[in-house]
């Protein structure tokens, strides 16, 4: 099959056209609707796979596919402006786009689960397919402005999920803090955009990347800053703000106020994702600008800062919340670091885990009743023991957090050592690379405490509140709620990212020269884009039949045997030092809330400040809304708000009736005196005949003045004679 | 073409004939009134889209076949002359989808039925006079006469404080309508009386460069000066900081349709002003004053945002929100490119549907709670739970929300996205800030709907009844406009590109 933009377009009008229909038919027929919601994300799945399986044949790294129609023409003259459209194929969005269908799939399958029982379970599927075909298109898009389209329109679906139970204060000020925080990073994307069309005259990447190359943006400046950097910087903001990085990590924490389901996509496959895309697919751009050490510092702080908080939570949801952010942060970490193919396998490994992760809590939370409050519990300490109750979904949980941890042979290992070992490699070479290095290590420490500490608070020990763990049913196999996780839980293993995916034998691990991640994702400044060219490909497997025996898009490629000596060997150490620290995070948990040896509260009472920091999270909600809103904008509105009516227009527009008004009394005054003076003359029919006219004045009609005003200018420029 | 040379002429007196209807009508006929205003407005919507049909998009200019010309008053050289070209077309159909959608709005006024919709169909006909005028004297007339049924339709049917809204919105506009007269007079004497004196597409071209006159003693220019004058005249309407209080008051004490008539299409006449007069008439000085129109756009945009965000009346919200969404199109009039030009003009179009729906939707609320308090005086919530009480009202005005906030795939975005464009190479300090308006625009937007919407229902809105037949009826069309120019704009932007390209070129040999 030839790839064309309506080839490719059932992808994303399939969920697409499930949202129009929904919408319409959602009230009356809510099954139905819900059946085609799910019917839609899983046929695009199939499409998706197609995709990705047809690419994973060629196997080529240089193969994408470009096809571009155009959305409007404002061309006059020799003022050209076009706009394109269309969609940009390469190894990275088929490996997107079969990741977020087939996530996005499971996680509606589990929703007819965890969702059944909600007055708005439709509502819930409508929101849900707009959202996953708004992903979908991001991913397809070939140009920035079409990224941007798509990702404020993530915005809107985040916004309506995240307030889903509107009826709940902490749920409709959640929705517009996410909305309004992603939306600071959304304005400085599209200031990055408009800088780079004022270079490039398109935003298409293809065009960009040869701009790059060619250094069209060399000697430009916006604001006294290099034009690069600027147009880099603006984009990374909105990278910052999607990905929930430092500083504007607020909004994904309360993003848990929506339904479970929806922080599953929110932080796996969708909104969280979208923002690592971009700045790997800005990625040149970003090493264009320099900001590549700015990137590390943010990813590594970030991949601390959040796991630090992570530590004192007791929300199931909100240990998982934080660990996203702080996953977000390795995954820019690894942007920062040039580590971008493993970047982007921790965003894929990521999103599967993180995805059963989040359905793992759903479907804890969803059997905890509580039959005092009828509120689902999502409170650690009130759990315990339920490994028994549920032993899928223990399962499933265990392995996907035996994947978050680091622990070899699991996907987040792969990706993540990676990235360290990249990230160690940078410090080697630059001392100030450090800084992200060890942050980046350090929350590898934690992010294995903090993960097992949950798994051992929810799932082992005794349970703490007995009544509660009385109620539980415990969990049969079914279909729609922990078979998605034990599918998604099967692909942490290790093999699927670094092995083959490919004819030779579906996974091969042991042949270094079959990692198809590694061979296919491929920083497109590593090759020349201008002697790219989109074919029209007939996907005969493998068309030349070579072997990709150390291809030339190996990351150790033209390096000298030493060079790459050197690579394999840092990336060896670091390897060794993140099990280390991976067991000795998993050890330290497990002497505190498994053994039970060391007591927690100890080590609260020895930090307590920071344990107070943590649990307010660095303060910085307390900073952004009781500083800068309510003590800032708001004041500020007010003022403005008050100056404008209260004062401007009540003195300076109104006051001018209050100048006429002097006006017809200083005439007044002088007509009586007048009239007194010719009365007794005895003239009075004039007299009589001027107060008329000011009487007519007087009685409001400011019209008369007007038109004197007219009759004087009009006069005045008739005599300048022109 | 004697058939099509006649349309301008039917939609201009169309609405008149409708006038004639209603005041034939006996006054006790209040439904038969209602119907003939409806019928009459649908005719004048589908010949504007007849225009629409028999548009030649690929010509810059006036579109010769549609043009009308007649002697009127001969002894001043003033003619009866009526044209179309890409960048009135727009405005035109807005102006006939906008009263007709108003008069189906209006079903539910009861107060003097026959002399509402007698001046509704009068005003009608006086902004179609405005759009289609080609002699600057025509122009001004209509510009003028507009005042009469605005006024009337506010100082009569209006809220509490109507005639202090009305007088005021009268006495600005005319202060305004002063300045330009002096500039209409100035441009008569300086283009020596001649036949083509108040010939709008005469005078065009730069002719008044090169001119100076003696004022107080100094040279002055006289384009600049008269630039000014014009400047003032339309800034008013736009309105443009700091001629922009009229605005707040005029809108909340307006009843329904006519807030939405004024800030859905008579907003624009102010900044069609610039485009069909300032600009080709004074371009030298235009290009001059660009930097001045930009900060005042800015000034616009962030100024409006801020003081929408401090409103407690959710009307004078959305009117503050106008004066922030008029400031791009300023912006957009200051780039002077192809981006920023065409963008300005389809922000126009955009803002007009989406701003009559917020407002047609604010309406439809005040019909069943009787009044607008976010947030009462005395603190209390005026509002509360309204998403699960009215359910289709809600997602309608999510619809205008978010099309009035610039949501990608909403019409909005798109003319937004272009003015940017099309200023950030010039102006590149005032993008920076002008980016700023797109965050509060979303952020007092967002929480006067968390407010009003989110939360549980409260005591007094539970007796509010969702959108009827007839509401929902004059809603949809304005959502169908909404999304599709949001993803597919170039109907709109193909019928304007050709006029603004020529404008835009033409401003650029200055």
């Amino acid at each position: 099959m030839e790839y064309t933009i309506s080839t490719i377009a059932p992808i994303v009008l399939l969920p697409f056209f499930a949202f129009v229909i929904n919408a319409f038919i959602v009230k009356r027929f809510t099954s139905l609707a819900v059946f085609i919601s799910c019917a839609s994300i899983i046929g695009s799945f199939f499409y998706a796979a197609r995709v990705f399986f047809d690419f994973l044949n060629v196997f080529s790294a240089d193969y994408y596919i470009h096809k571009t129609f155009t959305w409007f023409d404002l061309s006059y003259g020799s003022f050209p402006f076009k706009l394109d459209m269309g969609i940009y194929i390469d190894n990275m969005t088929a490996t997107m786009l079969f990741m977020v269908t087939g996530v996005a799939s499971l996680i509606h399958i589990f929703s007819t689960y965890y969702m059944h029982d909600d007055k708005r379970y439709g509502r819930f599927f409508v929101y849900l397919s707009l959202f996953t075909s708004a992903m979908l298109a991001l991913v397809l898009s070939e140009n920035l402005i079409s990224v941007f389209i798509f990702w404020e329109l993530m915005g809107f679906c985040s916004y309506s999920l995240i307030g889903f139970y509107y009826e709940k204060e902490g749920a409709g000020n959640a929705s517009i803090k996410a909305f309004m925080t992603t939306r600071v990073g959304d304005v400085f994307f599209l200031l990055g955009i408009l800088a780079i069309w004022s270079v490039v005259g398109s935003v298409s990447f293809v065009d960009i990347y040869q701009a790059i190359g060619m250094g069209k943006f060399n000697g430009l400046y916006a604001l006294g800053i290099p034009l690069a950097t600027f147009a880099g910087f603006s984009i990374f903001m909105g990278t910052i703000g999607k990905s929930a990085q430092f500083p504007l990590q607020v909004w994904l924490p309360d993003a848990m106020w929506g339904p479970t389901p929806c922080s599953a996509l929110i932080h796996a496959a969708t909104m969280v994702a979208a923002g690592v895309y971009l700045s790997l697919r800005c990625y040149p751009l970003m090493e264009a600008g320099h900001l590549t050490m700015f990137i590390a510092y943010i990813g590594g702080i970030t991949a601390f800062g959040a796991a630090t908080i992570a530590l004192v939570q007791t929300d199931i949801k909100a240990v998982l919340a934080y660990s996203t952010i702080s996953q977000l942060g390795y995954m820019v970490l690894g942007v920062g670091v040039g580590s971008y193919n493993a970047a982007f396998m921790h965003l894929i490994t990521h999103a599967v885990f993180k995805a059963c992760l989040f359905l793992s809590a759903g479907s804890v939370i969803h059997s905890l009743h509580d039959h005092h409050t009828h509120a689902h519990v999502q409170e650690m300490p009130r759990m315990g023991g339920l490994r028994t109750k549920m032993p899928y979904t223990f399962l499933a949980m265990l392995l996907c957090t035996f994947a978050i941890a680091g622990i070899p042979f699991f996907s987040g290992f792969v990706s993540k050592d990676r990235i360290l070992g990249d990230a160690l490699l940078m410090a080697l070479d630059n001392k100030a690379y450090w800084g992200p290095a060890v942050l980046g290590f350090g929350g590898a420490l934690l992010t294995a405490f903090y993960m097992f500490r949950m798994m051992f608070l929810t799932f082992f020990g005794e349970p703490r509140d007995k009544e509660l763990y009385d109620h539980t049913k415990k969990e049969g196999l079914s279909w729609n709620r922990n078979v998605p996780l034990l599918i998604l839980s099967v692909f942490t293993l290790g093999v699927f990212f670094s092995g083959s995916l490919t004819g030779q034998g579906f996974i091969k691990v042991s042949s270094e020269k079959y990692e198809w991640f590694k061979t296919l994702i491929v920083n497109p400044t590593k090759t020349d884009f201008s002697g790219r060219q989109a074919q029209p490909l007939s996907f005969t497997a493998n068309p030349s039949g070579e072997t990709f025996s150390k291809s030339k898009y190996d990351s150790t490629y033209g390096l000298s045997e030493e060079k790459a000596h050197h690579i394999h060997h840092v990336h060896h150490i670091g390897a060794l030092v993140s099990i280390i620290i991976a067991f000795s995070g998993v050890f330290i948990s497990a002497m505190m809330y498994f053994w039970r040896s060391w007591n927690p509260g100890f080590w609260v009472s020895l930090f307590s400040r920071w344990y107070r920091a943590l649990q307010n999270k660095y303060y910085f909600d307390d900073f952004y809304i009781k500083g800068l809103i309510q003590k800032g904008l708001l004041p500020l509105n007010r003022l403005l708000a008050f100056i404008d009516m209260g004062l401007y227009d009540r003195y300076a527009i109104d006051g001018w009736e209050k100048v006429n008004r002097a006006l017809f009394t200083i005439s007044k005054w002088f007509d009586n005196i007048i009239v007194d003076t010719v009365a007794v003359d005895g003239t009075g029919a004039s007299v009589r005949f001027f107060n008329v006219i000011l009487r007519t004045i007087q009685s409001g009609k400011i019209q008369f003045y007007f038109i004197m005003i007219i009759l004087v200018l009009t006069g005045y420029i008739w005599t300048l004679k022109i | 073409m004697q058939a099509s040379s006649n349309l301008l002429n039917w939609i201009l007196w169309t609405p008149f004939i409708g006038v004639i209807g209603v005041l034939l009508l006996p006054k006790s006929k209040e439904n038969a009134i209602r119907w003939w205003s409806l019928i009459n407005t649908a005719v004048t919507f589908a010949l504007t889209l007849v225009l629409y049909s028999k548009f030649d998009t690929t010509v810059p200019g006036m579109q010769t076949a549609f043009n009308v010309k007649m002697p009127w008053i001969s002894s001043f050289n003033i003619f009866y002359s009526l044209g179309v070209d890409g960048i009135s077309l727009p405005m035109i159909i807005l102006t006939g989808l906008l009263f007709f959608l108003c008069i189906l709005s209006s079903w539910t006024v009861n107060k003097q039925v026959k002399g509402y919709f007698a001046l509704f169909l009068f005003l009608q006909s006086t902004v179609f006079g405005v759009f289609l005028a080609m002699d600057f004297f025509l122009f001004y007339v209509y510009w003028e006469v507009m005042l009469i049924p605005m006024f009337f339709l506010i100082g009569i049917w209006g809220g509490e404080n109507r005639e202090y809204a009305a007088v005021k919105f009268f006495l600005y506009t005319f202060f305004g309508s002063i300045l330009m007269l002096v500039g209409m007079v100035a441009l008569y004497y300086a283009s020596g009386k001649g036949v083509d004196s108040f010939n709008i597409l005469a005078l065009q071209g730069g002719k008044f460069s090169s001119l100076n006159l003696e004022l107080f003693g100094t040279s002055v220019s006289f384009a600049k000066l008269f630039f000014i004058f014009l400047f003032i005249g339309f800034a008013i309407k736009v309105p443009v900081f700091p001629f922009h209080t009229w605005l707040p008051h005029a809108h909340v004490q307006a009843p329904t349709a006519v807030s939405v008539i004024l800030a859905g299409v008579l907003l624009k006449m102010g900044t069609y002003g610039f485009l069909r007069i300032a600009y080709p008439i004074f371009p030298a000085a235009s290009v001059h004053f660009a930097d001045a129109i930009a900060w005042l756009g800015l000034v616009n945009v962030i100024y409006g945002a801020f003081c929408a965000m401090a409103q407690t009346d959710v009307k004078k919200l959305v009117a503050y929100s106008s004066v922030s969404h008029m400031g791009f199109v300023m912006l957009g009039l200051a780039a002077m490119t192809v981006t920023g030009m065409n963008g300005a003009v389809l922000q126009m179009f955009n803002h007009g549907t989406s701003t009559a729906m917020m407002f047609l939707l604010i309406g439809i609320l005040y019909e069943r709670s009787h009044h607008r308090w976010i947030v009462r005086p005395d603190g209390s919530k005026g509002f509360g739970g309204l998403y699960t009480q009215l359910p289709r009202f809600s997602i309608v005005f999510i619809i205008a929300m978010f099309a009035s906030m610039g949501l990608p795939g909403l019409s909005g975005f798109i003319s937004e996205a272009l003015i940017f464009l099309g200023i950030y190479e010039k102006y590149t300090t005032i993008t920076v800030l002008a980016l700023i308006g797109l965050l509060l625009g979303a952020a007092y937007l967002l929480w006067m709907f968390k407010r009003m919407f989110f939360g549980d229902v409260i005591e007094e809105c539970k007796s509010y009844t969702d959108m009827n037949a007839r509401e929902i009826a004059y809603m949809v069309p304005l959502c169908v406009a909404v999304i599709v120019f949001g993803i597919y704009p170039a109907p709109v932007l193909n019928v304007m590109r050709a006029s603004v390209g020529k404008l835009v070129s033409m401003l650029a040999t200055y």
